[in-house]
């Protein structure tokens, strides 16, 4: 081939390929822009704000640098209070999920109607709005006419005060959190149990394996990757409650049920601190991605991967 | 109607280069069939043709014209793929329908064209149900039905019967020769089968790392090799092959050139002793290993009464013997094979 | 008597137990409805009663009439649709590009992507209220409906299907001379309509259910989903309305459950294939 011929040719080549090459962008680009202008700005916003006393009915500004973070981790005390909660909510929850989540999976787990009939209705409080359990369970809580307290008067038990106390407060709403996500739970870990080839389990009757190893041994180790994507779930999202809190406590009694998201919630829309709100913003996100680094440096290595 | 033409192609993987520099003409209207071991570039050179798989230099040329850069709908080629590439929710209709539709070909043509190619290759009757509910033999018929619906100047296949029963690839291979043949249009087929190889092409082409080995006819390759790659690539058992002699030329023969007995015989141009060391009874013959002092070997003979354990005497003629030199190609002047053979008897004598 | 009788009787028990369980896990939807149709005083009364004297609709006639709830629910229905929607016109091609094209930055726009599902709405909110306010969109569902524009995990999901999708599909399609946005709408799109199915279903459960964001986006009745009124029947001083607020959540609750009721092997198996991945 002549050089020119060669050169042309190699030119016609790029052009059109220049044009498709845009094409990719243009069909990302809405989702990207979506991302851009409402997660991520927002995200570094928050941390831009946190280091300013604003608030939303004077739109000045004052920067005030660390003063934010001084204030909610070592001045004000309703911060700490908020973080203790979220911590004793989240360490509740997590471990009565996933023991309850491995429990009702290994219960249902044979085929037959009733099994379909019990995951079914354990699964249906997760697709029901979260401030609906809330108030059906505080209806249910109710200090005066609640049914758990007729049921308890029934048997002759001392009556609790649910919500109204602040020694039940969080385990009220603790049983709340566990009774709407159980059942989403065991259904992963029920479809990560039917996942398991079941020559595994011939070949542990053939050596003659008694039920509690072959649990132990087999049926744990082989859910681990499961509960793993359970337990970094189950702390992402405890970490972020907020309607139950809200519908149910509203933070109280006391500052008993206060956790992070409804402080934050709170000093932006109610005490409008932005400063403050967005501070605490901050920490509950590097919270969050420190816990996930903890996970996944800890625990990733001893997990089993099929 | 067609002749493809590769000048100098070249195409890498980033810096992985699979063909370099390949020159290779497909002749119009021939079978030809693209055969070689995986990674040898067959595959690649296919999608060329289709421009699905754009070459990274040099032309591609289709009946002259350089389609190098066309569109692959625009080629005029249609491909049958080795997992059939059906559209699995659409209809056998609507899978045959969807290129024509695409190049706006009018309803009333669409649907002759259609009950033409449905009958052809027996799907009438199933023109209206879904791919899953059919079977592999089946969906490979859609395959082809909505390859031929295009009337293509080049019909492209890879590996097409790969994923059938042993049974159904035998028929399947009679029925697309036959296809073929009315046709009369040029096939390219790809395989790594050299059976399926040997019994459809006009014309092989057999590859290695991106090289083509050797271009032929299949009774050439069989019997002509040009060096030890087809020699042994070609054929089962490959053929024997020994390194002899200062200059490490070889020789090699088929396994069924061979002639066993438990006498030495004078007139044999080739002859050693062995014993047997396996024996494989495979119905119309019997495949034995033997070893004699220059390695192993593979016979296939009709007759079936060695023993394992048994000494033999193998025995060749002079044409039935092929010399390669020290790279692998194969030495076809008469001076240097008589050469060799003078080598080779020295060796044994030695 | 026969083995498998035998068997099922042995079984028995551990059946009986298994259903009194379900019953009592169920028991809050039940007290619910019946509450709702209970009168104040019959409610409140101590111990309760398990089911209602007579059939009282009074509730959900002052949720009619005095709550106007229509509105609330037109609103969520409204802000739930359009969610969906614009979740679907703008992942698809999204999900497809980076399935099946190869670009410069798609690893980085697409770990974008895996990031932005972990940022929970709980601290992007403050600067988006900020943006709706400063453009005066509080008074309109859109601060609603646009901040969902980009759904992440759908995103995730459907470049999975895409993916899975093998590649000689686009190939023959290629060669049957269709244009890309043919391929992608017509050929691969029909293959995922599954995935589809399963975002819409996840979009539908999470914006119809969504508390929190409207509670910071919205400021005034007329833009109010259902959500926001139940929490509006809750926050009076003195004698909660029980009948009433169970009346409302079993208006805001119903949709949801007769989808449920009558594809609930569909949603459950949707529900859990997000967990495996």
């Amino acid at each position: 081939m002549k050089r020119k011929e060669k050169q042309q040719f190699v030119e016609h080549r790029l052009g059109e390929r220049r044009l498709s090459r845009f094409i990719p962008y243009l069909m990302v680009a809405p989702a990207m822009v979506f991302l851009l202008v409402f997660v991520f700005y927002p995200m570094l916003n928050l941390l831009y704000l946190s280091f300013f006393e604003y608030n939303l009915v004077n739109p000045k500004k004052k920067f005030v640098g660390f003063e934010n973070f001084r204030n909610i981790l070592f001045v004000k005390t309703d911060f700490r209070a908020c973080f203790y909660n979220t911590a004793i909510y989240t360490v509740s929850v997590v471990i009565l999920l996933i023991l309850f989540a491995v429990m009702v999976a290994v219960w249902c787990k044979d085929k037959g109607w009733l099994n379909d009939f019990a995951t079914t209705a354990f699964f249906t409080p997760h697709i029901i709005a979260m401030i609906s359990c809330g108030m059906i369970w505080a209806w249910l809580m109710d200090e005066n006419a609640g049914v758990l307290n007729a049921v308890l008067s029934f048997f002759h038990l001392p009556t609790l005060r649910w919500l109204n106390s602040s020694k039940t407060a969080m385990l009220s709403v603790v049983i709340v959190s566990v009774w709407k996500s159980l059942g989403y739970y065991s259904l992963i870990v029920l479809s990560a149990l039917e996942a398991i080839p079941a020559e595994i389990y011939e070949a542990a009757a053939l050596d003659n394996t008694p039920k509690r190893r072959e649990f132990f041994k087999i049926t744990l180790p082989m859910l681990s990757p499961q509960l793993f994507f359970l337990l970094i779930t189950i702390t992402i999202n405890s970490f972020k409650v907020f309607d139950t809190i809200r519908v149910m406590t509203n933070g109280g009694p006391g500052s008993s049920t206060d956790v992070i998201s409804f402080y934050i919630y709170r000093y932006a829309f109610i005490h409008f601190r932005i400063g403050i709100a967005s501070a605490s913003g901050v920490v509950l996100m590097l919270v969050l991605i420190i816990l996930t680094a903890v996970y996944f440096k800890g625990l990733s290595k001893k997990v089993y991967y099929q | 109607m067609a002749e493809i033409k590769f000048v100098d192609v070249g195409k890498s993987f980033g810096d992985n280069k699979i063909i370099e520099h390949m020159n290779l003409t497909i002749k119009d209207g021939s079978f030809t069939v693209l055969v070689g071991p995986s990674g040898c570039g067959k595959t690649t050179l296919l999608r060329m043709i289709a421009g699905i798989g754009p070459a990274s230099s040099g032309q591609i040329l289709l009946d002259g014209e350089d389609i190098t850069d066309k569109a692959p709908g625009k080629r005029g080629v249609a491909m049958v793929f080795q997992n059939y590439a059906i559209y699995p929710t659409m209809t056998v209709r609507e899978n045959i329908e969807f290129g024509l539709k695409n190049n706006h070909v009018p309803k009333e043509e669409r649907s002759r064209l259609i009950s033409e190619v449905a009958l052809s290759v027996g799907l009438s009757e199933l023109l209206d149900r879904k791919p899953s509910t059919l079977s592999g033999g089946q969906r490979q018929r859609i395959a082809l039905a909505r390859a031929m619906v295009k009337k293509p100047k080049v019909f492209l296949m890879d590996e097409p019967l790969s994923n059938l029963d042993a049974k159904l690839r035998v028929a399947m291979r009679t029925e697309l020769i036959e296809l073929y043949k009315k046709l009369q249009t040029t096939f390219v087929y790809v395989t790594h089968d050299q059976i399926e190889a040997m019994s459809m092409a006009d014309d092989i082409v057999l590859l290695d790392h991106g090289k083509i080995q050797q271009e032929d006819a299949p009774e050439k390759i069989y019997y002509d090799p040009d060096n030890v790659f087809t020699a042994q690539f070609i054929g089962t058992p490959p053929m024997n092959i020994f390194s002899f002699g200062a200059h490490e030329n070889r020789m090699g023969f088929r396994s069924e050139r061979v002639t066993l007995s438990y006498q030495a015989n004078k007139q044999a141009f080739f002859e050693r002793k062995g014993s047997i060391i396996t024996r494989e009874m495979l119905g119309s013959e019997t495949q034995y290993q033997i070893k004699i002092p220059e390695g192993s070997l593979m016979v296939k003979s009709l007759n079936e009464k060695f023993q394992v354990g048994e000494t033999v005497y193998i025995q060749l003629q002079e044409e039935h013997l092929y010399f390669f030199d020290k790279e692998g190609l194969r030495i076809r002047d008469k001076k240097e094979i008589a050469e060799c053979n003078a080598e080779l008897e020295a060796s044994h004598e030695a | 008597m026969t083995h498998d009788t035998e068997r099922r009787l042995r079984r028995l028990p551990s059946d009986l137990i298994k259903f009194a369980v379900v019953l009592l896990f169920l028991f809050p939807f039940y007290w619910m409805l019946i509450t709702s149709f209970k009168t104040y005083t019959e409610a409140i009364r101590f111990p309760p009663s398990l089911w209602p004297q007579h059939f009282n609709m009074t509730s959900y006639v002052t949720l009619l009439e005095k709550m106007n709830v229509l509105r609330y629910m037109k609103n969520t229905l409204i802000v739930t649709l359009s969610c969906i929607a614009m979740e679907m016109v703008v992942l698809v091609p999204a999900a497809y590009a980076f399935a099946k094209y190869e670009f410069a930055g798609k690893s980085l726009m697409f770990s974008l992507v895996l990031v932005a599902f972990m940022i929970p709405t709980q601290v992007t909110f403050i600067t988006v209220y900020i943006m709706m306010a400063r453009a005066r969109l509080l008074k309109t569902l859109l601060p609603q409906i646009i901040p969902f524009g980009a759904n992440a995990f759908g995103i995730f999901l459907l470049r999975q299907a895409f993916m899975q999708i093998p590649e000689e599909i686009v190939e023959s399609a290629r060669l049957d001379n269709a244009s890309e946005s043919k391929i992608m709408l017509q050929v691969m799109l029909p293959m995922c309509k599954s995935t589809i199915v399963t975002i819409a279903l996840f979009s539908f459960v999470s914006h119809w259910n969504n508390y929190f964001w409207p509670l910071v986006m919205t400021n005034s009745e007329a833009v109010q989903p259902l959500t926001i009124a139940m929490d509006k029947l809750k926050d009076v001083e003195v004698g909660i309305d029980w009948p009433l607020i169970m009346a409302g959540n079993i208006v805001l609750v119903a949709p949801i459950l007769i989808v449920f009721i009558f594809a609930s092997r569909k949603i459950i198996s949707a529900f859990a294939y997000r967990g495996i991945k």
